[in-house]
């Protein structure tokens, strides 16, 4: 048990310190840190079997350590509203990266289009609280469902089609989502929908720092509890899917369609209900966005965010539910941790993907076989 | 017009997706890069003095397919052969990656690469009246210049050795390589050739808007993907109709629609969903049988 929660606390400093250093030689003296730390596990199988057993015998004692760090980690980025922001972003890709994750790694069904459903959410968002004058908590509620709807629209092709034929209806979805929102003029064109309202819980507004403790937190905080309640819902709920019946159901029409049909599991509905669900938590994390920057704009949904979305899932592990937490929490901060690098950082991320595709096609935390006892 | 541009990225998909069985998503980067290579090739070709645009234009042509091409062979290499064998998530992915890879090395390594470039004007201009329509010289070498490019890759297709070896690895690489075929050179060649013919529409492309920049590979890499898939993956008439279907598309919507020009490209991708709705393997259909 204690070596779970110094486990834990070690992790959790070395991130507060690599999020925090200034100076370049403070920011390697940290990775310099990780990379030791990485490198002992890798090569000391002792360790690691020690590690391993001690994190299965005491999963409640580490669920708890690492939520805690979690809740404890805005108090100490507290000086840097920045880094709390990137925090708050990196769990919004928890929980879009959760709903990709079921339908790409455990359904198999081809999604380029996260952009365009995290788009209608935020949309939604907008329209509902600068036009129609809905309270922001209902928009926030409503825009998921959207995405959901929708997402309807894509049923036929994902039935038709697979592959990369289904790849390319999705990307045609993107483009054509893009294109309209730029264009139209109730979404108001390449300006998008400025000066949404915040959330307000007990006339508390979003946008004023929380005094938490005694603690004055930047107001980025509000966001972040928020971000985290959402990602560890999500996360939750899909771990429960992807452990029950219709988890197993998903992976086997992923695998052969042929076969899952031979046995009794309906594709029609599985994908569908895949698909669905996915695109209810891209249209969340997509609704949360819009409130959190209080602005949504065509370009911030366009397909390179597809892109994003999909090496958070591909970097953590296809169909692997921690996979995708690890892959956002590392690939949302990183590139502004290297904004030092400015103009290059958009190249060494695409260079770091295809490496790791090359090198570690599994991702870095890969799925574990499904055990019943 | 832009259906022949289409049409060439088109085949250049359909090629590899023939040899390897994988979509090549960095491929419209490759198309811009060959349009760069050209007007790097133009703007040397100019300091040194070389006055005759036709002259010129052939070089830049010559220079901009052999550079791009091996450019594209690298990539397949690098890049996609290693995931060939792994998921169509992998290959997309890696080759997605590979596409921003490019983009960014162009904005960054490429002179002022962030600004629109403007391409110099080589053809012919003015034109002639043929029945009420407006057709200028510019656009009839453009045409031109595609035709050729599609005979001659026709040519090499169907009627040489190599191309041969090409259509059997496209059929079974196994039983091509039984047959003495040499795989990796094959699969090499056909990259060659798919990046050459990206090369010249690249060019092309610059001829016809007059001005190219580094995102232009996006937009041009979706429209030839959607055009190779409308003709089916892997045929390489299909490939063409697709294109010249795509851009035929847009026009009409532009023409044909009020503020068609702003939504001509949701026309466009929305013609292409419901296609593929209606026939999933495009008009002249990919040759796949399904196996248990």
């Amino acid at each position: 048990m204690i070596l779970v929660l110094l486990t834990e606390t070690l992790i959790a400093s070395l991130v507060v310190a690599a999020l925090l250093a200034e100076r370049p030689a403070s920011l390697a003296a940290t990775g310099l840190a990780g990379a030791t730390g990485l490198v002992a596990v890798g090569l000391v199988p002792a360790l690691r079997a020690a590690l391993g057993r001690a994190f299965a015998r005491h999963r409640a004692t580490a669920l708890t350590g690492g939520a805690f760090a979690a809740l404890l980690l805005p108090y100490f980025l507290r000086g840097s509203p920045y880094w709390t922001f990137v925090a708050t972003m990196a769990l919004m890709y928890v929980t879009i990266g959760q709903g990709l994750n079921l339908q790409i790694g455990t359904a198999g069904v081809i999604n380029l289009a996260g952009a365009a459903f995290a788009g209608l959410g935020g949309y939604t968002v907008g329209l509902l609280t600068t036009a129609a004058g809905c309270p922001s908590w209902l928009a926030l509620l409503a825009g998921p469902w959207v995405a959901v709807v929708l997402g309807a629209l894509l049923f036929v092709p994902i039935l038709k089609t697979r592959g990369h034929y289904l790849a390319l209806v999705t990307i045609a979805f993107v483009f054509i989502f893009n294109t309209l929102m730029n264009n139209l003029e109730f979404t108001g064109g390449p300006q998008g929908i400025k000066n949404i309202p915040t959330l307000r819980i007990l006339g508390h507004a979003f946008t004023t720092p929380p005094t938490v403790l005694g603690v004055r937190l930047p107001a980025h905080a509000n966001f972040y509890f928020l971000a985290l309640l959402m990602a560890a819902l999500t996360t939750w709920t899909v771990r429960r899917l992807h452990d029950s019946w219709l988890g197993l159901a998903l992976n086997t029409l992923r695998d052969d369609e042929i076969a899952a049909r031979c046995c009794g599991v309906s594709v029609t509905q599985g994908k569908l209900v895949a698909f669905s669900i996915g695109n209810f938590f891209i249209g969340l994390g997509g609704s949360f966005y819009a409130l959190m920057v209080g602005f949504v704009s065509p370009p911030d949904f366009d397909f390179g965010y597809s892109l994003v979305m999909l090496s958070v899932i591909i970097i953590g592990g296809v169909d692997s539910i921690a996979g995708v937490v690890l892959g956002a929490c590392l690939l949302v901060p990183l590139p502004e941790r290297f904004r030092v690098l400015h103009e290059y950082r958009l190249l060494l991320y695409g260079v770091v993907i295809v490496l790791t595709l090359l090198y570690r096609p599994r991702g870095l935390w890969p799925v574990s076989v499904r055990r019943y006892r | 017009m832009l259906g022949v541009m289409y049409a060439l990225i088109a085949v250049g998909f359909t090629l590899f997706f023939g040899v390897l069985d994988v979509i090549h998503f960095s491929h419209g980067d490759i198309f811009m890069l060959g349009a760069f290579a050209g007007l790097t090739a133009l703007a040397g070709l100019g300091a040194a003095g070389l006055g005759a645009p036709a002259v010129a234009l052939a070089l830049a042509f010559a220079g901009s397919i052999l550079v791009v091409g091996l450019l594209g062979v690298l990539a397949e290499r690098m890049c996609v052969r290693p995931l060939a064998r792994s998921s169509p998530l992998m290959t997309l992915l890696a080759t997605l990656s590979l596409g921003l890879v490019i983009r960014e090395a162009v904005l960054i390594f490429y002179p002022r690469g962030a600004d629109p470039k403007p391409f110099p004007q080589l053809l012919p201009a003015g034109g002639f009246e043929l029945g009420g329509v407006a057709i200028r010289y510019e656009n009839l070498a453009i045409l031109a210049i595609a035709l050729l490019a599609m005979v001659t890759v026709d040519l090499l297709i169907n009627h040489t050795r190599m191309g041969a070896a090409i259509r059997a690895v496209a059929q079974d690489p196994e039983a091509a390589q039984m047959m003495g075929v040499n795989l990796d050179g094959t699969v090499d060649l056909t990259f060659f050739i798919g990046s050459g013919l990206a090369a010249i529409a690249g060019i092309l492309s610059g001829l016809y808007y007059s001005e190219i920049h580094f995102v232009m590979g996006v937009s041009g890499g979706v429209i030839g993907f959607s055009a190779a898939a409308i003709g089916g993956l892997g045929n390489v008439y299909g490939a063409i109709l697709g294109g010249l279907l795509f851009g035929m598309v847009q026009t009409l919507s532009a023409a044909l629609i009020p503020r068609g020009s702003e939504f001509r490209d949701v026309v466009a991708f929305a013609v292409v969903m419901l296609f593929l709705i209606v026939r999933p393997s495009g008009i002249l259909g990919e040759k796949r049988v399904e196996r248990v």
